[in-house]
C-alpha cells in the first residue's frame, strides 16, 4: 500500500492539471478575497458574517458543490480518468502486482489530498494572509479561530465524501470529459434537489447527506449531537463509497 | 516447488454471446520461451490479459509459480514483467520518470536498476526527451526497459515487435535470446508473425478462435515441417534395409502405417525410385512432403492464413 500512495505522490508531483488548477485557485481566491475586502463585492448572510468574519466571505463560494466541482472534477478527470483511458497507464499498476483495492484507495488518499490542498487550504490561507496584509488581522480571535477549524474540519470531512464520488465517477466513466460532464450533472441534480424537490422521502435522505452537511456545518453553533451527526454522515458516506469502488475496480476489466 | 511457471486450466473467457476463450489449458515450464501463435483475433491477448489479472477469466484457471489462489496470485504477479497489447507510459514525462513510476510501483530498492534497464534497451541517452516524443519503435523498447525494470523471472510480450524497424527485431530477439539463456528468464510471446517466433521459441502454443489447437516444443514442430520423401512400399522392412544398405543412409523413419520417411535424397528422387524398384519392391506412393511453419499453421487452422 505504502507503494501505491508513493507512486501516486509521485504523479501527483509532475500532474500538470494539478499546478494549473493550484495557481488558478490561488489567482481566484486572491482576487475574490480582495473584492471582498475592499468592499466591491458584497456578500451578505454568509455564515461568516454571523460570526464577524466578514472579511473571509470569500471562502463561502468555494464551500458551494456548482463551484468547487468544476476543480476536483477536472482534477478527477485528469489526474484519474486519464489513466484509463489516453495512457492506459493503469495496466502497468494492475501487472505490477498490487492489489486493486491498494490501488483504488491510493488513489483516493491523494486525489482527496489535492483536492482539498486545491479547494480548502490553498482559499483559507490566501484569505489569511490577505486579511492580514489589509490590515484587519484583528478579526482572527481565538473564537473565530475554533469556528473556522471547526466548520473547515467537518466540511473537510464532508468533503472526503464527495471526493469518493469523483473517484467512483472516474473509474465507472474511464473518460475525463465523461467525468467532468457527469460530475457538473450530478451537482445540478444535487442542487435541484435542494431547490425544488419536496417529497418527504427524498428530502429526508436529503437531509442525511453531505450535500447539506455542506452548509450546516458552517452554522455559527453547533450542537453535540449536530456535530456526531455531522461526523457519522461523512464516515458512513466514505465508507459505503469506498467499499462500492473497491468492489467495482475489482470486478473491472482493464483495457 | 512446482515446475511449472505457468498452467492454465479450462481457461475460458465469454463477452456476453462472444466466447473469447474456449477452455484453454497450457502448460509454460522455467527456462522456456513459449511462442503464442494465433491469429489476430484469436484470443491471445485475452488469455494474456487473465494470466495478468487485467482480465477475470470467465471460467477455469491460472496458475502462477504453482500458486492459483486469487490472494497468491497477486503476489506471484510481482514476479511478472508485462507489455500487454502496447507498452503504456505517461506522455508527459521522460523516459526515467516512467521508469521511477514503475519502480515505486513495484517497490524496487534503489535507482539502478533504472540505468541498467534503459542501458539493456539502448535508451540511456534520452535524456529530457518526453515520452510523447518518442518513435513508436523507442516506445516499444522503452516498454521492454519496464518490464525488465524489476529484474522479472517471467516475462510476456504481447506482439512485441510491433513498430520496430528489421534491426530493432533483430536487437529484440537477440536480447531475448540472451535474457533467457543467461538469466534463465521464462518468455512467453505472442505473435501472428510465424518465422519471428520460429527463430526464437522453444515450444509453441497454437491458438485459433479461442481454442488451443496444439502445444508442442520446436523440435516437435520441427519434424512436422521438415521435407521428406514419404515412400509407400509392398514390404516397409524390406524397404528399410535397402535404404540403408544400398542407398547408404539411415536418416529415414519408419512411420507405424509403414510409410517410410526420408529426409535425405530430396534432389535425387529418381535414384530412391529405382533402387526401390530394382530390388523387387512395389512402390504405392511416392511424394515429396513437409510443410514450411506456414503452410503447417494454415493447414491446422482449416486453410486460413495467420
Amino acid at each position: 500500500m505504502s507503494n501505491q500512495i508513493r507512486v501516486e505522490w509521485f504523479k501527483l508531483q509532475r500532474n500538470r492539471t494539478f499546478w494549473i488548477l493550484l495557481l488558478t485557485s490561488t489567482c481566484i481566491s486572491a482576487l475574490l478575497h480582495y473584492l471582498v475586502i475592499i468592499d466591491w463585492w458584497q456578500m451578505g448572510n454568509t455564515a461568516f458574517d454571523s460570526v464577524d468574519l466578514s472579511e473571509m466571505n470569500a471562502l463561502s463560494t468555494f464551500t458551494v458543490p456548482l463551484f468547487f466541482n468544476l476543480i476536483v472534477g477536472t482534477l478527477a478527470a485528469f489526474f484519474i480518468s486519464n489513466e484509463f483511458s489516453q495512457s492506459s497507464v493503469i495496466k502497468n499498476q494492475i501487472i505490477s502486482g498490487s492489489k486493486r483495492s491498494h490501488i483504488f484507495l491510493a488513489k483516493y488518499l491523494i486525489f482527496s489530498l489535492a483536492s482539498i490542498v486545491v479547494t480548502i487550504l490553498i482559499p483559507l490561507i490566501v484569505g489569511i494572509i490577505e486579511v492580514i496584509l489589509l490590515g484587519y488581522g484583528e478579526i482572527f480571535t481565538p473564537l473565530n479561530l475554533l469556528f473556522l477549524g471547526r466548520a473547515l474540519g467537518l466540511f473537510s470531512l464532508q468533503f472526503l465524501g464527495y471526493t469518493a464520488i469523483l473517484v467512483l465517477l472516474a473509474v465507472i466513466t474511464e473518460d475525463s470529459g465523461k467525468t467532468i460532464i457527469f460530475s457538473i450533472v450530478f451537482t445540478i441534480i444535487m442542487f435541484a434537489v435542494e431547490k425544488l424537490m419536496r417529497l418527504p422521502i427524498i428530502n429526508m435522505l436529503y437531509e442525511n447527506s453531505i450535500f447539506y452537511q455542506f452548509s450546516e456545518v458552517f452554522k455559527c453553533s453547533m450542537t453535540y449531537s449536530e456535530l456526531i451527526e455531522s461526523i457519522l454522515i461523512a464516515f458512513v458516506t466514505i465508507i459505503i463509497l469506498i467499499w462500492c469502488g473497491i468492489y467495482m475496480f475489482n470486478k473491472k476489466e482493464i483495457k | 516447488m512446482s515446475n511449472y511457471i505457468l498452467r492454465t486450466k479450462q481457461l475460458s473467457k465469454q463477452y456476453r454471446n462472444n466466447l473469447a476463450l474456449d477452455e484453454v489449458n497450457i502448460s509454460i515450464k522455467k527456462g522456456e520461451i513459449y511462442g503464442f501463435i494465433g491469429q489476430n483475433g484469436a484470443g491471445k491477448s485475452t488469455m494474456l490479459r487473465m494470466v495478468t489479472g487485467l482480465s477475470l477469466p470467465s471460467e477455469g484457471s491460472v496458475e502462477l509459480f504453482g500458486n492459483d489462489n486469487p490472494r497468491e496470485l497477486t503476489i506471484a504477479q510481482k514476479r511478472i514483467g508485462a507489455i500487454i497489447e502496447s507498452p503504456a507510459f505517461f506522455p508527459n514525462m521522460t523516459a526515467l520518470e516512467n521508469l521511477e513510476v514503475h519502480r515505486l510501483q513495484k517497490g524496487v530498492p534503489g535507482k539502478d536498476c533504472i540505468t541498467k534497464s534503459l542501458e539493456l534497451v539502448g535508451l540511456n541517452d534520452t535524456g529530457k526527451k518526453k515520452i510523447k516524443n518518442f518513435s513508436l519503435g523507442m516506445q516499444q523498447r522503452l516498454g521492454l526497459a519496464i518490464a525488465l525494470l524489476s529484474d522479472p523471472e517471467f516475462l510476456i510480450l504481447d506482439e512485441p515487435t510491433n513498430g520496430l524497424d528489421p534491426m530493432g527485431i533483430v536487437e529484440l530477439r537477440e536480447l531475448l535470446k540472451k535474457l533467457n539463456r543467461e538469466k534463465g528468464l521464462t518468455i512467453l510471446i505472442s505473435s501472428h508473425i510465424l518465422s519471428e517466433l520460429h527463430q526464437l521459441a522453444t515450444c509453441y502454443g497454437i491458438i485459433h478462435k479461442g481454442r488451443l489447437l496444439e502445444e508442442l516444443s520446436a523440435i516437435e514442430l520441427d519434424e512436422k515441417c521438415k521435407q521428406h520423401l514419404r515412400i509407400k512400399v509392398d514390404q516397409p522392412t524390406k524397404g528399410a534395409t535397402i535404404l540403408e544398405s544400398a542407398l547408404g543412409t539411415t536418416d529415414f523413419e519408419v512411420m507405424p502405417d509403414g510409410t517410410l520417411k526420408l529426409y535425405s535424397y530430396l534432389d535425387d528422387v529418381r535414384k530412391v525410385s529405382k533402387t526401390l524398384t530394382d530390388h523387387q519392391l512395389v512402390i504405392e506412393h511416392l511424394s515429396q512432403a513437409g510443410d514450411s511453419l506456414e503452410n503447417y499453421f494454415s493447414k491446422l487452422v482449416g486453410g486460413e492464413r495467420a
